[in-house]
């Protein structure tokens, strides 16, 4: 990784950025213990950069570096693995895998295969009523309606609850998309039935994606060889495309649209139909 | 005027706008256009409800045109798509901003457009499941930012905000009704208890249920003053067209139901409509009859193009050469989304202040005159003299569907 030249002043711009995600995490380890807490590492490029600046903080501040957590939805790129597998040795980061083994085994780890409702355990069932879906088998796809909200909502919500953890931190950032405009820095999530009570952190949110870019090329932070290759953003391996030929931060990232590779599904659209009374 | 802009607002009732003799202000900022406007009083959708709608409006087509689809036929052409090659190089800039499902890319709507966001990749949440205007004003703002606005625009920009769930903010409901004080769940409560299953039984509940709409409708005034204000400080907002309707009203137990199924009254189809900085009539009403099918042709007439063979409106402009004897609508009948009481179609015809509706699924028929019965409460089709004329002009649209 060549390391790039910027100007003082934007460097400078970015330290500051850097400053305030730090005391995003100040603030949350004012209020809980890091042991309580944990960092949401996808291998993306967003939490990557919030896992470099945790762990500068953690070195300046003698604060324990919290343990890392990962989901394993069944589809995911094998670059990431590797990624993660590498800098979670090389920056000694203790990190945990969740993954719903239920719905994994159901659909004997083969994408595309129906899962019967029937098969699996009881928690996942009433996952499965609560979010209105009400057919008897449905395709095993990580970012499908059902898929999504199997392998990776009810994994993080049983992670949270097997672990005691009290708040997460994670790499939203604003302009990543529209529906993330306005989330704040600190959300306290209240209990729900099957959703532990727990804070969530994002130390991030004001980094655009160029900033983002710039920080991590600028301070040799490391990255998944997919951006350079023209992915943008990094979902579920079946459902993520290139945007381009060119690394990632060589397109236009002003003009369009960070998630367009994507995959716009068939289920996204149903789900927001579902959700204004129609189907 | 070099610019065209459409801005819709789906499900919008007519009624709640001041300009249309609404006394509660609910629409400043939409109301103070209408001096610089030409105010339809008599525009009609060609459906109530999006996929039926919105042919009319973008593509200039009827519903039964073409087979059954949920998604877009290609044997339609959108206004996106004729300006692109009428214009041969791309001189015209099209782009789309808008959250409603029906209208996405998947269902083949982002055809033609330079640029088309549909938000079908953004993550929502349950009491307000689409990306709101001030968000798209915010889209609509950037993308200003970036494109040559020497050179004509064609810019669509849809609000979901006043579709439901109704669940509005604090200072909105303040606005129409200070005293209704309901929780977020509460008010979803009602989405699912009273909307979902129509509901109209307890008329208290209807009545809180059009009391949250207004409050929506409140925060659509103030997004689309900011959505003027974005077209402002770009300096395009001078040289813009702006045509503002909506898809379809919405009914409020007028006749039995809630929300917008396949029903031909005036809740549902008789729609707000103004064009601000019109090629003529600035400051005027227009009374004459306006057909939902007739938007894209306009667009491309003030582009300074010949309309597209495939639509089947006209422009409405030079408004003296615009009077449409009647106007028509049809749609899939059914009576609520949730049950699937039928999939036959349903129609209706307006001319003068009569209007005939022809239901397949009961074989049955309606008569209205608008004049006498602006409510639609008493069925003259036995008594009228006009009815065997009415029913007339229904009937060879009746049973044309190609399936």
């Amino acid at each position: 990784m060549t390391r790039i030249e910027l100007s003082k002043d934007r460097v400078g711009e970015l330290e500051q950025k850097i400053s305030k995600s730090k005391e995003v995490f100040q603030q949350a380890f004012e209020r809980f213990d890091s042991k309580d807490t944990r960092l949401i590492w996808s291998g993306g490029k967003d939490s990557t950069l919030t896992l470099w600046i945790c762990r500068q903080l953690c070195k300046e501040t003698g604060i324990e570096l919290p343990k890392a957590f990962t989901i394993d939805e069944g589809d995911a790129f094998e670059e990431i693995d590797t990624f993660l597998h590498k800098y979670a040795d090389q920056w000694n980061v203790r990190l945990e895998w969740g993954r719903n083994d239920d719905v994994l085994k159901a659909a004997e780890r083969q994408l595309k295969a129906e899962v019967k409702v029937a098969d699996l355990n009881e928690r996942n069932q009433a996952e499965i009523k609560r979010i209105g879906f009400d057919l008897e088998v449905f395709p095993f796809e990580a970012e499908s309606y059902v898929g999504n909200h199997l392998m990776k909502t009810v994994v993080f919500n049983t992670y949270l609850e097997a672990n005691s953890v009290k708040a997460v931190f994670q790499g939203l950032r604003w302009d990543e998309q529209a529906a993330r405009a306005q989330d704040p820095y600190v959300e306290d999530i209240e209990a729900g039935d099957l959703t532990p009570g727990h804070s969530r952190f994002r130390p991030i949110l004001h980094f655009s994606e160029r900033d983002v870019w710039d920080t991590t090329r600028y301070f040799g932070i490391p990255y998944c060889s997919l951006y350079e290759t023209g992915y943008r953003s990094l979902g579920a391996k079946t459902t993520s495309s290139k945007m381009g030929d060119q690394p990632a931060w060589e397109q236009d990232l002003e003009n369009t649209e960070e998630r367009a590779g994507r995959r716009q599904d068939k289920e996204k659209t149903m789900e927001r139909l579902r959700q204004l009374g129609y189907m | 005027m070099k610019h065209v802009m459409l801005f819709t607002i789906d499900t919008l009732r007519r009624d709640v706008l001041g300009l249309y003799g609404n006394k509660q202000g609910y629409t400043p900022f939409l109301d103070s256009l209408a001096p610089d406007s030409v105010v339809f009083t008599r525009a009609h959708s060609v459906a109530p409800y999006t996929q039926a709608s919105f042919p009319g409006i973008l593509s200039s087509s009827y519903i039964f045109d073409t087979p059954r689809s949920p998604k877009l036929s290609e044997k339609r052409t959108l206004v996106s798509e004729a300006l692109k090659s009428a214009s041969g190089a791309g001189s015209v800039t099209t782009a789309a901003f808008h959250s409603n499902p029906y209208l996405s890319g998947y269902f083949g709507w982002n055809r033609g457009w330079d640029s088309f966001y549909d938000s079908m990749q953004d993550d929502v949440d349950d009491m307000s499941p689409y990306i709101k205007g001030d968000m798209l004003n915010g889209k609509v703002d950037q993308w200003l930012e970036t494109v040559d606005t020497g050179r004509p625009l064609f810019l669509w920009v849809h609000y979901m905000d006043v579709h439901e769930p109704y669940v509005p903010q604090r200072r909105y409901v303040e606005r129409v009704d200070a005293s209704v004080n309901l929780t977020p769940e509460q008010m979803y409560g009602l989405f699912k208890d009273t909307i979902l299953p129509r509901d109209v039984s307890d008329r208290s509940k209807v009545d809180l249920l059009r009391k949250l709409y207004q409050a929506h409708v409140c925060e659509v005034d103030e997004y689309a003053r900011q959505l003027f204000g974005v077209l402002d400080k770009h300096g395009v907002l001078a040289d813009s067209t702006v045509i503002v309707t909506t898809d379809h009203g919405e009914e409020f137990a007028e006749h039995g139901g809630l929300s917008h199924d396949g029903k031909m009254y005036s809740e549902l189809v008789h729609v707000p409509q103004l064009i601000v900085n019109p090629p003529e009539g600035t400051g005027t009403i227009c009374d004459n009859l306006v057909s939902g099918l007739d938007f894209s042709p306009p667009v491309l007439q003030l582009f300074g193009m010949n309309s597209h063979a495939s639509f089947q409106g006209t422009s409405l402009f030079p408004l003296s050469e615009y009077p449409k004897q009647g106007v028509y609508g049809e749609a899939i009948g059914k009576l609520a989304h949730k049950v699937k009481d039928t999939d036959r179609p349903s129609y209706f015809y307006r001319e003068g202040s009569l209007k005939v509706i022809y239901r397949q699924e009961e074989d049955r028929w309606e008569l209205f005159d608008l004049e006498q019965d602006p409510r639609e409460k008493e069925n003259l089709i036995a008594s009228s003299p006009h009815a065997e004329s009415m029913k007339a002009q229904l009937q060879p649209r009746i049973n044309r569907e190609t399936l």
